[in-house]
């Protein structure tokens, strides 16, 4: 009996010491924890299906900390950046969020997936913690409120422009096939504005089929689409089921052009469709290409830790969201110094800061409408050109 | 040539449901549990394939940048990444299952500890060669085209493979059990391990055998679906196991046959499902079998289960 009081007693302990851990969670009112470093923290999927966007989002996360704190940091202090994995799906991107914001972090950089994104972002308007995505490209990623912007323009604005580029490339272009992951919202996204610029091509897609993210055997949907007979494929999918969507593709016969979109736009392709990548056409938000100071800082750390290799897109975003939120931040602790301001107050002033500034990063020229969607003036479009061996490539851009 | 196309997808997707689920079966046949550390071995050949046919890890891992001195033939990788599959299960049969039942344990306990193993090992694959996901060299067929015309069709090289070694390997597996004395051996152990054993026969070793066998057949099937499809990271192998379970059920549990045909039955109706509707096809195979349960609920091969008074 008197062990069943304990037991009880026991329980009543351990739940309010949960409840209380669970209240105090939320250090909102308390002044930002400044010891190690100004705290950011970022979420990025570097297990599961989307692992190959999340490495190459990391190296450039890695890349602009060191710039940052290689140059004096926040007005002296380092900025520290904490790093969670989110897998690839929402749930561990909602724990990753959250783990981050009761950490106390000033903002976040990510998630990596748009899917995600809409599972995790609201979290962190609600919290009021300012969010750059790196990577997100779905409409409507901003509008999910005023502490959610971005710095990958979406799809409507560049995925149209590798149309273009097929058409100039075969003008006598007339059977589109088209393909997307029908339980993936970037995916989903993309392919209507693909479909459109299709039909406004006078190209309307002779066939579309479906896929889903974790799929990997796509021969029945390329059987249905080759006996369509297409010239041009378009794919909105992710790098691992579009790579291999790629490879069986070619294994199957098809021997025109192939359009893909921003999930594919990564070299982490290569080792998935190897030779069969050669001749892929992708729009792109960043040219290793471009020459301007920042670009040309942001080649020279890249090429140095990566033996002479040229960034990717994701990467060069990834830098990007965190060189964003440092400029905001030192200039907010400029304007109202960090060690003096609270948390739920910091955060708020950070995410106006960051939506008011222009910066000079290696997409070239960005800033934020007050939504938070990013303005890119240049975009490009790139073909895949594989190396003999058919294990390495490079995105070539078309001029 | 659209039945025909849809026949060759659905055989080719089956068969290696088939050779997956005939895995589960040995073991359930003779232990009477469900090695749920069964997927973990069929993602661990799939990787060893890889490795052996001079596939080379990436930059994650501690493993970071390895490949071994040589590169296999894809008609050597495969055997001997089995063999290095089986050699995985006769250690998850070692750690999580024999412990147990030399205590006696209730063999329910056996599918907690598998599943452990198998969560272990699925995260030292991670540790070990990273998160990221592997394609088998193009190259690996050696001369023969990626395709060929068939009747109207066209099939992958590899489909046929899939196809070949599925159905090869299920033959050579049943012609053993048949004729051999360890095959017969093993049939004694599933069907009365105790009186096998009063009989002379090692009930511990052909349990091993099982394992063994199991994992062969799982590193054979991994490899070949990692030649079709890559491999997607070290947790690829769920997907296929929970398939593989339901085949495994659908076939009719501890049944030899039971198991392929409930593999071409659920790769089939796979394949059957509309292009258009592909999103529904994991839908169509689980209805399908929840349907069959429903009307033959011991599976489509299976014993009837004796009636105990």
């Amino acid at each position: 009996m008197i062990f069943g009081r304990l037991q009880r007693v026991g329980t009543g302990l351990l739940t309010l010491t949960l409840l209380l851990a669970g209240c105090g969670s939320d250090a909102g009112n308390q002044p930002i924890d400044l010891s190690g470093g100004v705290p950011v923290g970022a979420v990025l999927a570097l297990t599961g299906n989307a692992n190959v966007y999340g490495q190459d989002q990391k190296t450039g996360l890695e890349l602009a900390l060191k710039q940052r704190n290689g140059s004096g940091g926040i007005n002296g202090r380092p900025l520290k950046l904490a790093l969670e994995d989110s897998g690839s799906d929402e749930p561990g991107a909602n724990a990753a969020f959250t783990l981050q914001i009761n950490r106390g972090v000033l903002a976040l950089v990510g998630p990596t997936l748009s899917q995600q994104a809409f599972s995790a972002d609201p979290i962190a308007q609600r919290r009021g913690v300012p969010v750059v995505a790196p990577s997100n490209t779905a409409t409507g990623i901003p509008e999910i409120g005023f502490f959610i912007s971005r710095v990958s323009a979406q799809s409507s604005v560049i995925a149209p422009l590798a149309i273009d580029r097929a058409l100039k490339l075969q003008p006598g272009l007339k059977r589109a096939a088209v393909f997307y992951a029908q339980d993936d919202a970037y995916s989903t996204a993309e392919t209507t504005i693909f479909q459109k610029a299709l039909k406004e091509k006078g190209l309307d897609p002779v066939t579309v089929q479906r896929t889903q993210l974790n799929d990997q055997d796509f021969q029945n949907q390329i059987s249905a689409a080759l006996r369509e007979k297409p010239d041009l494929i378009v794919l909105s999918l992710q790098a691992v089921d579009g790579g291999n969507l790629i490879r069986q593709l070619r294994e199957l016969g098809y021997k025109g052009l192939i359009v893909a979109g921003n999930g594919m736009n990564t070299p982490n392709i290569y080792p998935i469709c190897q030779k069969y990548c050669d001749g892929l056409l992708i729009a792109q938000a960043y040219s290793p290409e471009l020459d301007t100071p920042a670009n040309g800082a942001f080649l020279k750390a890249f090429k140095a830790t990566s033996g002479g290799a040229t960034p990717p897109q994701l990467t060069a975003q990834a830098y990007t969201a965190l060189q964003v939120i440092g400029e905001a931040l030192e200039r907010l602790d400029r304007r109202q110094p960090l060690s003096a301001a609270t948390l739920t107050a910091a955060r708020k002033e950070l995410m106006a800061e960051i939506l008011s500034g222009t910066y000079q990063t290696p997409l070239g020229e960005i800033r934020f409408t007050p939504t938070g969607e990013v303005i890119q003036s240049q975009f490009f479009v790139a073909q895949v050109r594989m190396d003999p061996g058919g294990r390495s490539g490079r995105f070539a851009l078309l001029q | 040539m659209d039945l025909l196309q849809i026949l060759v997808n659905g055989l080719s997707v089956g068969a290696v449901y088939g050779l997956f689920a005939l895995g589960y079966t040995l073991v359930f046949s003779v232990l009477g549990v469900i090695n749920f550390a069964h997927g973990a071995v069929f993602t661990v050949g799939a990787y060893f394939t890889y490795l052996l046919i001079g596939g080379a890890v990436g930059a994650n891992g501690l493993l970071a940048g390895l490949a071994l001195p040589f590169a296999l033939p894809i008609w050597g990788a495969l055997p001997l990444a089995g063999l290095g599959a089986a050699l995985v299960a006769l250690l998850v049969e070692r750690v999580a299952f024999r412990p147990l039942r030399r205590r006696r344990a209730d063999p329910l306990l056996a599918l907690i500890t598998s599943l452990g193993a198998g969560v272990i090992l699925v995260n030292l694959i991670q540790l070990l060669v990273g998160a990221e996901s592997y394609a088998i060299p193009t190259g690996a067929l050696g001369g023969l085209p990626a395709s060929f015309p068939l009747l109207g069709a066209r099939v992958r090289t590899v489909q046929a493979l899939l196809l070949g070694i599925a159905l090869l390997l299920v033959a050579m597996l049943t012609l053993w059990l048949e004729g051999s004395r360890n095959g017969k051996g093993l049939q004694a152990v599933a069907e009365d391990a105790e009186t096998a054993q009063l009989l002379g026969i090692d009930s511990t070793a052909m349990v091993r055998l099982a394992f063994g066998l199991s994992g062969f057949l799982a590193g054979v099937a991994g490899g070949l679906v990692g030649l079709s499809v890559s491999i997607a990271g070290p947790y690829f192998g769920i997907g296929y196991g929970l398939k593989g379970l339901a085949v495994l059920v659908l076939g009719g549990l501890g049944s030899v046959p039971g198991a392929v045909l409930g593999g071409l039955i659920v790769g089939l109706a796979e394949a059957f499902v509309p292009a258009d509707w592909s999103g529904w096809k994991d839908a169509v195979s689980y209805g399908f079998l929840f349907l069959v349960l429903l009307l033959r609920p011991r599976g489509l091969l299976g014993r009837p289960l004796p009636t105990k008074v």
